[in-house]
Order: structure tokens, then C-alpha cells, then sequence
């Protein structure tokens, strides 16, 4: 082509004269080598959707703190059950009813006289079959030196001591011999053996009784154990009430916006009718109704599934198939309309167009798109799955006891509300901050995940 | 306009009908019957079936149900006042009139104080009271009913004992203050936050500058403009609220031994008094599912841009 130059406007320039007009050479000219053409090309690394998201919710302070928050309280429930001597189920009969911190007279006993000795082993204060220690070998590790001894007869309300230094390190006083102020009226040693016998078996010795920080109830069940499995309890109830909340509500969703048509109308209206049934009433009645044959069934079934639903017992097992029957409305509603939406985006036409099958369709395009408002609606189900455990437990029905759940906590502590108030704080305290901080991680999640619902 | 709202009335006959046959037949699924004591021999019990018609099939009890129902025949307790008219029971012991005034002053309380609430922090929006408001709805919206009301019992009732421990039949002032404030709480901060959010919603439209810009007074403009428009969300949500209330005066009632239909209900479940059950869930239904559709017709009184014809989820 050539050039019409009378025809150059003012901001053209003569190609012949490129050279003097911007300080360029031929030189510069140069094809680009593969490193140059990659430095261009990834300027910015790609960021994925969930990077991006992570990136978000971190910048989210409130969220941040809520995320520590509910970590701290996971610790709680799950860590501290290992970290405290006490169980949630074992009932030590001489520490009925005492407040927080609050020790009972025999721990009194054993605090004073263990100033007198190196460490000790009460059976009193341990229950259930560790209320006496049975005949049989044992051994002791302390102060990296093992003793190894046999007992002829089990030892009873007493209390196995170690004096490292004296003659005989080992020795057995009886409870009703201590005396309050540490000493102690008689002892009986224990014969040491030189060498462990086959078999014999480790005895933990302890040089402090550990409080009751939470105080105890009127079983003499320690409050802080039960706080925490109760805290477990709950955790655990949300999280899988919501996760079959999700697979329901979003398998009927799904189905209900993919088919269209008569198909959707039906199961919309289905889904209408139990949305304006007021659920707890039904609720209720279920729980009542659940138990019996629940527990029927679990008697039955010892293997399996069954064992393993029999240890959550009747009342959480109800809870999880009220959720199943009545709550996944809400997420069937959101998949439905998730669907319905990203169904007649120009993208998906695209692909249709292009030819691909159904199922990459659902994979590639839907499922990614949609996964944002199931994770947001399944992170809030999870408070609300609480809320209704522990609202049931505290009607009354739920978790039976020993079991604990933070619901039946607190109203186990109505009950001696006007003695013990602190009783009935803990576990309403726990409750609020695990629910609060849930709530505000879902906060979080959807503002990092979906980022044009924010308001 | 009429077409809606009959079809909307006959939808909701058609729920309570599917209420009471759900409730019927879990009922009836409770293990054991209101008859068993120990006292009771085999033959007391059949004749006490005999008497009350339980020894008929389930299909046909469930007509006589509903036909005595349509009659305004709520049949007599099985049980717990053995005999005595179930609808004595409801309506002429005070148990409904006492659950209707803690539910109303509960919900009074929640629009009352919720909406104003939220107005001022979306006003204020960015201010230490907007912050403040913000820590205290969200905190809110965590703590359970029955945490509150424990809560408030261990606090004013036990530790300052500035009120009644047992609220008992709610004769004076002192004794609603605490089951009203338990009740009502969530709602209020729940309401205090739709309305700020929708409230802000409102003040960044255009038509807010626009008023602004030609001198409208900031009260009307908030009051008039942008409250009416924010109201709509807050509306749909009443719904939900009296439900959560009448679920929430399970716990109120028995936290505060208020003897109401809530507490009854719980009851009546645990004593399989079935016509008891009967009675209070098709009431405490019928109250929800009339609340949803007064809520759905004051919809359309407020935004006549929304169509009524078919509601899509």
C-alpha cells in the first residue's frame, strides 16, 4: 500500500522518519524471546475464586476474630475433655453440689496432707469402678525412679501415698485417719518388690487435686467436664444437622430448578406447605413420638450404623430426622433459585451451544457458581441447629442424661437457680459465644464469597 | 385483589387441615395412652376407650376431629382436667387471654422499640451509637430465649431481688417485665437490624436526594420517604416473628411459671392428652398462619408494585 503523504495530518508521522522523530532504531525492533512474551503474558498471576474469597475474609476483622473465637471454644470442647482428670458421666459422691472452685471436705483432706508427701492416689475422689484399686501388680513412675508392688487385698476409701525419702516411700492411709491439718494418725506401708511383675499395671500418681472450676452438681458430677462435652454435644449436632440439611435441600432444589415445569410447580408447593407449618409445635410432638421406637431399634441394632447412632441416643437422633423432615426447606429454596438464575446465564447458553452434556454443565458451570450460597446458607444452619437442640433440651427433651448437651445444662441449673446462679452462666455464656461467632463467620463468608450480596 | 385474598384463605384452611392430620397421627404414634397408670386395670381402660370414641379406626376419629372442629366442638380433656371442656379449658381459665397478652406486648415491644432502633442507627450511620447498636443487635440475635430469660431470672429475680421469681398469672405490671423482655429481645435486635439495613437501602436512592435537594424537612424525609420504603422487608419478617414468639412462649412460660396455652401444650404432649394436643396446636397454628396472611395483604397495602398473583420462592 502506498502511502499518500500530502494526506498526513499534523499527529501522523512520516514512517521514513521514525527513527529521528522517536529515537528508535531498526535494533529495537527485535521479535520478543519467549521470557519477554511470558513476562507480558502473566502480569498478574490468576487469582481463583477461592484465593480471592480467602483473601477477602481475611481482610474481614470481625470475622477474623469470630473464626480465633470458635476455634477457642472447638479447643474447649474437644481438647479440654483430655486436659481435666474428670468425666462427664462419673458421679463423685463425696463432692455433691459445691460451688465454683469450691472444694469438698475429703479434697480438703487430701490437699493437706498432701503438703506431707510427694504425691498421692485417693480413691475417693475417683468413681465409678476407680473407687477402690483392686488387687492385682502395679507400678509407679515418679521422680524417674520405678516402683513396683503387689497388692494382696484392694485398697478402699484411702489414700496411696509416695514420700520419695523416707524409709518406706510407699504407704496407705486410711480417709478417716487424716487429720485437717495434713497429718495423719496411722499408715500402713506397702511392700515394694524389686522388679515390675509380668503385666503390672501403670498407676498415675498425682501431686495436686485438680479443682472444680465450674463447681459440681447435685450428683457430684463435675460442671466443667460436662460443660464441655455439652459444648461437644452441640458443636457436633450443628454441623450435622446442617450438612443434611445441605444434601437434602440441595438435592431437592436442584431437581426441582433443573426439571421446571409441572415437575417444580409440585414441589414448590410442597415445599410452601411445610414452610407454613409452625414447625415446633410438630417438632415436638416428633421428639415424644421418636424416642420409644428409637430406642426399640437401637436395642436391636448393636452393630454398625446402629451402634453408632445408639451412643448419640434417641433424642439427638430425633433432632437430626426433624431436620431431615422439616428444615431443609430454606436451602431448598435457595438451591431452586440458584439454579433457576444461573440456568439462563449467556455463559451456560454458551456451552449448550457448544455442546456440552448435561452433566459437565452441572460440574463446570452450575455446581462453582452455585457452591458460594450453599456454603453461606450451610455455615448459618449451624446456629440454628443449636438454637433448636438446645431450646429442645431445656423443654426437656433432647439429650437424657449423663448425657449433656449446653441446652440441658441450663436447665438442669434452673433448678438451683436461686442457690447456685453461676451454674446456669457458664453454659448459657458458652452457648451465646459459640452461636455468635458462627453467626458472624457466616457474616463473613458471604461477604467474601459473594461479594455482590453485600450490604 | 379478592381473588388473592381467597385464594390465600383457602390455602391456609388447607394447611391447618394438613396440621391436623399430621398432628393427629403423631399423636396417636406417642407410645402409650393417657389412660395407663398403675391404677388403671385393662378394663377401665377399654371402657375409657369405649367413652371417648378412641376404639373407633384412626380415619374415622380423625372425621369426627374435624367435623367437631367445624362445629366449634373442641371435645373434653382425656386427662389432665379429666372431662372438663377443652374449650373451658383454653379459653375460660385465662391460659389463652394470658398467652395473647405476653405474645402481643412482646411484639408490640419489638416494632416499638426495634424499628426506631434501626431508624437511628441508620441515621447515625458511622456514629459510636451506630456502632453501639450494632455490637448489641448482633449480640442479640445469639443468645437463645431461654438464655435471656434464665439470665434475667439468676440476675433480678435471685441476685437483686428487684422482681417476682414466678410471674404466676400476670396480674400486675412487675410480673410482665421479665417474660416480655426475654420474649421480645431477639425480635427487637433482629428488627433494629433489618430496618437500619433496609433504611440505608432507602436513603441512597435517588429520590431521597431529590426530596432533599427541593427542601424537604430530614424528619418527613426519613418518617415519610425513606421509612415507608424500608418498611417492606420488615413487614415480611413479621411472619416469622409471631411464630418464633409463640416457640419462644414455651420457653418464657415455663422459665417463669406462667400457666399459658405454651406451657400447657408442653403438657399435654408429655401426658398424651390428645385432644388437649389437638386443640392448642390448631390454635397456636391458626394464629401463625393468620399472622402470615395478614402480613402478605399489608404487603400489597404498602408496595402496590408488587404483584400478587402467583409468589415464586
Amino acid at each position: 500500500m502506498k502511502y499518500n503523504f500530502a494526506k498526513l495530518s499534523p499527529f501522523q508521522v512520516d514512517p521514513d522518519k521514525i527513527e529521528e522523530t522517536f529515537g528508535l532504531t531498526a535494533d529495537d525492533f527485535q521479535a520478543a524471546t519467549d521470557t519477554e512474551k511470558e513476562s507480558v503474558v502473566y502480569k498478574h498471576k490468576s487469582v481463583s475464586y477461592w484465593r480471592d474469597a480467602a483473601r477477602r475474609f481475611k481482610a474481614n476483622t470481625v470475622s477474623m476474630v469470630a473464626l480465633f473465637v470458635f476455634i477457642l471454644c472447638l479447643l474447649f470442647a474437644f481438647l479440654g475433655p483430655r486436659l481435666i482428670p474428670y468425666n462427664y458421666a462419673d458421679q463423685y459422691r463425696s463432692s455433691q453440689k459445691l460451688a465454683s472452685m469450691e472444694y469438698s471436705e475429703e479434697e480438703q483432706l487430701v490437699i493437706a496432707m498432701s503438703k506431707n508427701c510427694d504425691a498421692f492416689y485417693a480413691t475417693t475422689l475417683k468413681s465409678g469402678s476407680l473407687t477402690a484399686i483392686k488387687k492385682g501388680d502395679y507400678t509407679i513412675n515418679y521422680g524417674g525412679k520405678t516402683y513396683a508392688f503387689t497388692l494382696k487385698k484392694a485398697i478402699e476409701k484411702s489414700v496411696l501415698a509416695l514420700d520419695a525419702d523416707a524409709e518406706e516411700p510407699l504407704f496407705v492411709v486410711k480417709m478417716k485417719d487424716l487429720n485437717e491439718d495434713g497429718t495423719w494418725e496411722k499408715s500402713t506401708p506397702v511392700e515394694l518388690s524389686d522388679a515390675p511383675a509380668e503385666g503390672a499395671q501403670p498407676l498415675k500418681l498425682v501431686n495436686s487435686v485438680f479443682p472444680h472450676v465450674f463447681g459440681t452438681d447435685s450428683s457430684g458430677r463435675d460442671l466443667m467436664a460436662r460443660t464441655m462435652y455439652g459444648a461437644q454435644v452441640s458443636i457436633i449436632i450443628g454441623i450435622a444437622a446442617a450438612l443434611i440439611v445441605l444434601v437434602i435441600g440441595s438435592i431437592y432444589g436442584a431437581i426441582s430448578g433443573l426439571a421446571g415445569g409441572a415437575v417444580d410447580f409440585v414441589m414448590m408447593r410442597i415445599v410452601e406447605l411445610i414452610y407454613s407449618i409452625p414447625e415446633v409445635l410438630i417438632v415436638l410432638l416428633l421428639q415424644v413420638v421418636l424416642t420409644d421406637p428409637l430406642r426399640a431399634w437401637f436395642d436391636a441394632h448393636k452393630t454398625g450404623i446402629g451402634a453408632i447412632l445408639g451412643d448419640l441416643g434417641p433424642g439427638i437422633v430425633s433432632i437430626f430426622i426433624t431436620f431431615a423432615l422439616l428444615y431443609w426447606v430454606t436451602m431448598a429454596r435457595i438451591v431452586r433459585g440458584q439454579v433457576l438464575q444461573l440456568k439462563e446465564q449467556e455463559y451456560v447458553n454458551a456451552a449448550v451451544a457448544l455442546g456440552a452434556s448435561k452433566t459437565r454443565i452441572i460440574r463446570r458451570h452450575l455446581l462453582p457458581n452455585a457452591v458460594g450460597a450453599l456454603v453461606i446458607t450451610t455455615c448459618l444452619q449451624i446456629p440454628s441447629a443449636i438454637f433448636l437442640e438446645s431450646f429442645l433440651s431445656f423443654l426437656g427433651l433432647g439429650v437424657s442424661a449423663p448425657m449433656a448437651s449446653l441446652g440441658s445444662l441450663c436447665s438442669d441449673a434452673l433448678a438451683t437457680i436461686e442457690i447456685f446462679p453461676d451454674r446456669l452462666i457458664y453454659p448459657a455464656v458458652i452457648l451465646t459465644i459459640i452461636v455468635l461467632s458462627l453467626n458472624l463467620i457466616g457474616d463473613g463468608l458471604r461477604d467474601a464469597l459473594d461479594p455482590r450480596l453485600k450490604k | 385483589m379478592f381473588s388473592y385474598i381467597l385464594k390465600r384463605i383457602l390455602a391456609a384452611v388447607a394447611t391447618l387441615l394438613i396440621i391436623m392430620a399430621v398432628t393427629f397421627f403423631l399423636m396417636n404414634a406417642i407410645p402409650g395412652n393417657p389412660f395407663l397408670s398403675e391404677k388403671a386395670s385393662p378394663h377401665a381402660i377399654e371402657l375409657a376407650f369405649k367413652k371417648y370414641g378412641l376404639d373407633k379406626p384412626l380415619i374415622v376419629q380423625f372425621k369426627n376431629y374435624v367435623v367437631n372442629y367445624l362445629r366449634g366442638d373442641l371435645g373434653v380433656s382425656l386427662k389432665m382436667q379429666e372431662g372438663t371442656s377443652v374449650k373451658d379449658i383454653i379459653f375460660n381459665q385465662g391460659k389463652f387471654t394470658r398467652s395473647i397478652k405476653l405474645g402481643l406486648s412482646a411484639l408490640a415491644l419489638a416494632i416499638l422499640v426495634g424499628i426506631p432502633l434501626g431508624c437511628i442507627a441508620a441515621y447515625h450511620r458511622g456514629s459510636w451509637l451506630d456502632g453501639f447498636l450494632r455490637v448489641v443487635t448482633t449480640v442479640g440475635v445469639a443468645v437463645p430465649t431461654f438464655v435471656l430469660a434464665t439470665l434475667l431470672l439468676a440476675t433480678f429475680a435471685v441476685k437483686l431481688p428487684l422482681l417476682p421469681v414466678k410471674s404466676g398469672e400476670l396480674t400486675d405490671f412487675r410480673s410482665y417485665i421479665m417474660p416480655v423482655i426475654s420474649l421480645s429481645f431477639y425480635y427487637t435486635c433482629y428488627l433494629a437490624k433489618l430496618t437500619r439495613t433496609s433504611m440505608l437501602d432507602a436513603i441512597n436512592q435517588d429520590y431521597i436526594r431529590t426530596a432533599r435537594a427541593k427542601g424537604v424537612k430530614t424528619s418527613k424525609l426519613v418518617l415519610k420517604h425513606a421509612l415507608r420504603n424500608s418498611l417492606i422487608p420488615v413487614i415480611t419478617y413479621l411472619g416469622p416473628v409471631m411464630a418464633g414468639i409463640i416457640t419462644g412462649s414455651f420457653v418464657v412460660e415455663s422459665t417463669f411459671q406462667i400457666p399459658g396455652l405454651g406451657k400447657y401444650f408442653v403438657q399435654s404432649v408429655m401426658n398424651r392428652d390428645y385432644t388437649i394436643i389437638m386443640a392448642t396446636t390448631v390454635i397456636l397454628s391458626a394464629l401463625v398462619i393468620f399472622m402470615n396472611l395478614v402480613v402478605d395483604i399489608a404487603y400489597k397495602i404498602v408496595d402496590p408494585r408488587i404483584t400478587l398473583t402467583s409468589k415464586e420462592g
